[in-house]
């Protein structure tokens, strides 16, 4: 795999003959290439926190008609630099009484948990994936919650009372949002039938679909869910600025914060990349395949695939940016109230639904010559008229799924604090008789 | 007994909070704003930049915005237009305005007259509530308040104006960039 790319790579070839001079063939394939694209992606990932923070600043500032960072360079675009510089040159501060080890330790975890999961990622076909392992997908679940951890360790170790608060709440938070997220992607697997992040996309190629249009409930669920993991407005109670001053990074300075900051915008992108990979198709789009790899420029096709990962990306973390300056940030009990009462019941309907809904393709299959499957090998391929009775099957499913969790939720609050308050009257007020002072009023005036 | 009684909400209540019409609502305000300022339309319709770049570039103030002080003077001969006349400091509400005249000896018709000129003029702007009060007494159309709003200095002393910076208008930093 990796020397097809070597060969193609016209400009590179000869770095490539320079390195076989050096290593074994086995060496410079499992070891220098991969090395090379780690630092390619470490390195992007990084230029992406620092210009994800300018493009937010400009975002909300549109949104709120402001023009945003403007006087640091042409339109602001030198203001991460200057921020890089700000807080590289500021003081590392530690609180007296905290648990030093764990405090140094905490931002570690979380650039690390954030930054592992990169390495599964299917950016493109061929070499743009590190590795492709076939746990893919609960290996990005399993590392992405050791950030949570590190947020935990963060807040008990600061020795101060916000950012214990905002550890606490993190926590809660991880509880609540993890299985629904977890649980809303087994639907799409059941489509893709493989673990592996790459397989999953490459069913998607294979069946010529967006997974989205299967599962509109799961992607729904994975994206309120997977704000909630990365701690972002509106779910951002850890930090909750109003309450929590800075919530569990109020200690951090420095150096120190600005790495859990590069892990929340890193973990903002992972979670953006799963999103696509599992339900827009990755770098799969249209058309593409037969422009390019059908007539042989091989490279091609993996940059142009590349490029529509990123639009794709884009996308997504725009939707981000969007939700966080339109909403306003939920109470806590609202957020537990989404987390277990919502989500997850919506995940679980979800998956009897997808499984009912396979199961009657399958089951349909062959009837009255009535052809649904064309294949079942390499994830759940449908014939035209399978994939329309799929779509309509997943559209009903969100009706289903919201007819069924009102049914079951009818007794909790409304959420809607300001119809709840037009909506409140008064009852059994004594009629016709104004209020009376319970205390007589004679006493005051002697 | 229940303290309040909460309507059931009507059907099509029911069907706009299933389809998120409050959320889609909200969203689609916050996309016009950001279409509108990425393409900055027009402010005033709401959905452009209203901010001023302040220093890059000098915003405009409302046509009845009254700000620094000014004594005008003849365009031709530079003599001052203020004949002392003290009208200014009697209008003013804050007592902020101190005319000092002093008498010259002219000659008019063969005869020696004095004449009443002025020798000094203190204009407390730290004091002033820019009424303009004291331009509308002004017979002369000599003492104006300008559009001009840099009126901070470094020390109490700056904010009071005499007659040569009321004059010539007083030296600040005009920052461009």
């Amino acid at each position: 795999m990796v020397m097809r790319m070597l060969a193609l790579l016209a400009p590179i070839d000869f770095v490539a003959q320079l390195l076989l001079k050096f290593f074994g063939l086995d060496t410079v394939n499992y070891v220098v290439w991969p090395l090379i694209q780690i630092g390619l992606v470490v390195t992007i990932v990084a230029a992406w926190v620092a210009y994800g923070t300018y493009l937010e600043r400009k975002i909300s500032a549109f949104m709120q008609a402001r023009l945003g960072p403007m006087r640091v360079g042409p339109w602001g675009l030198l203001q991460p630099i200057a921020d890089a510089v700000k807080l590289l040159t500021k003081e590392d501060f530690v609180p007296e009484m905290a648990d030093r080890w764990v405090f140094f330790l905490a931002p570690y975890i979380a650039v690390a948990a954030a930054f592992i999961v990169f390495s599964v990622i299917p950016f493109a076909p061929d070499w743009g994936v590190i590795t492709d392992i076939n746990i893919g997908l609960l290996f990005v679940l399993a590392v992405s919650s050791v950030g949570v951890l590190a947020l935990i360790l963060a807040g008990w170790s600061s020795n101060s009372k916000y950012a214990l608060l905002g550890a606490l709440r993190s926590s809660a938070q991880m509880v609540s949002y993890e299985v629904a997220m977890g649980l809303s992607l087994i639907g799409a697997l059941m489509f893709a039938r493989t673990l592996s992040l790459s397989g999953v996309v490459n069913a998607q190629g294979a069946d010529s679909i967006w997974y989205v249009v299967y599962q509109p409930v799961g992607f729904l669920i994975f994206l309120v869910s997977g704000i909630a993991e990365n701690n972002r407005a509106p779910f951002d109670l850890p930090e909750a600025e109003s309450e929590l001053v800075a919530g569990f990074h109020t200690e951090y300075s420095g150096f120190r914060w600005s790495l859990f900051f590069l892990a929340e915008y890193a973990a903002m992108l992972v979670v953006s990349a799963v999103a696509v990979s599992v339900y827009l198709g990755g770098w799969y789009f249209p058309f593409v395949y037969g422009f390019t790899e059908a007539k042989g420029y091989h490279n091609l096709y993996v940059i142009v695939s590349l490029l529509f990962f990123v639009m794709k990306l884009i996308g997504v973390l725009y939707l981000y940016f969007w939700l966080r300056w339109t909403l306003p940030r939920f109470r806590y009990d609202q957020l537990m109230d989404i987390g277990w009462k919502w989500l997850i019941p919506s995940a679980l309907v979800n998956i009897a639904l997808s499984a009912f809904g396979i199961f009657l393709v399958q089951a349909l299959d062959g009837w009255r010559d009535f052809k649904t499957i064309e294949s079942i090998s390499g994830g759940l391929n449908l014939t035209g008229k399978g994939k329309v009775l799929m779509i309509i099957f997943g559209l009903l499913g969100l009706f289903i799924t919201g007819a069924l969790l009102a049914r079951i939720n009818w007794r909790s609050r409304d959420f809607n604090l300001k119809s709840q308050r037009r909506n409140i009257q008064l009852v059994n007020l004594p009629q016709g008789r104004p209020a009376v002072a319970a205390t007589a009023p004679a006493a005051s005036e002697g | 007994m229940p303290l309040v009684k909460v309507p059931k909400p009507k059907f099509i209540n029911k069907l706009k909070r299933f389809f998120l019409a409050d959320l889609l609502k909200g969203l689609a305000l916050t996309f016009k704003y950001n279409i509108g300022a990425a393409t900055d339309k027009d402010s005033v319709a709401g959905k452009g930049i209203y901010t001023e770049q302040y220093p890059k570039v000098r915003p405009d103030v409302a046509p009845r915005f009254h700000g620094a002080p000014r004594l005008n003077m003849d365009p031709e001969t530079h003599d001052t237009l203020c004949i002392a006349c003290n009208l200014c400091a009697i209008a003013c509400p804050e007592d902020c305005i101190d005319v000092i005249a002093m008498d010259v000896e002219i000659i008019v018709a063969g005869k020696p007259r004095k004449k009443k000129v002025l020798d000094e003029f203190i204009f407390d702007t730290s004091r002033c509530m820019f009424c303009a009060l004291c331009q509308e007494a002004c017979p002369t159309y000599c003492l104006e308040l300008t559009q001009d709003f840099e009126l901070a200095t470094y020390s109490r002393a700056g904010f009071v104006w005499n007659r040569e910076m009321l004059e010539q208008g007083r030296e600040t930093v005009k920052y461009t960039s």
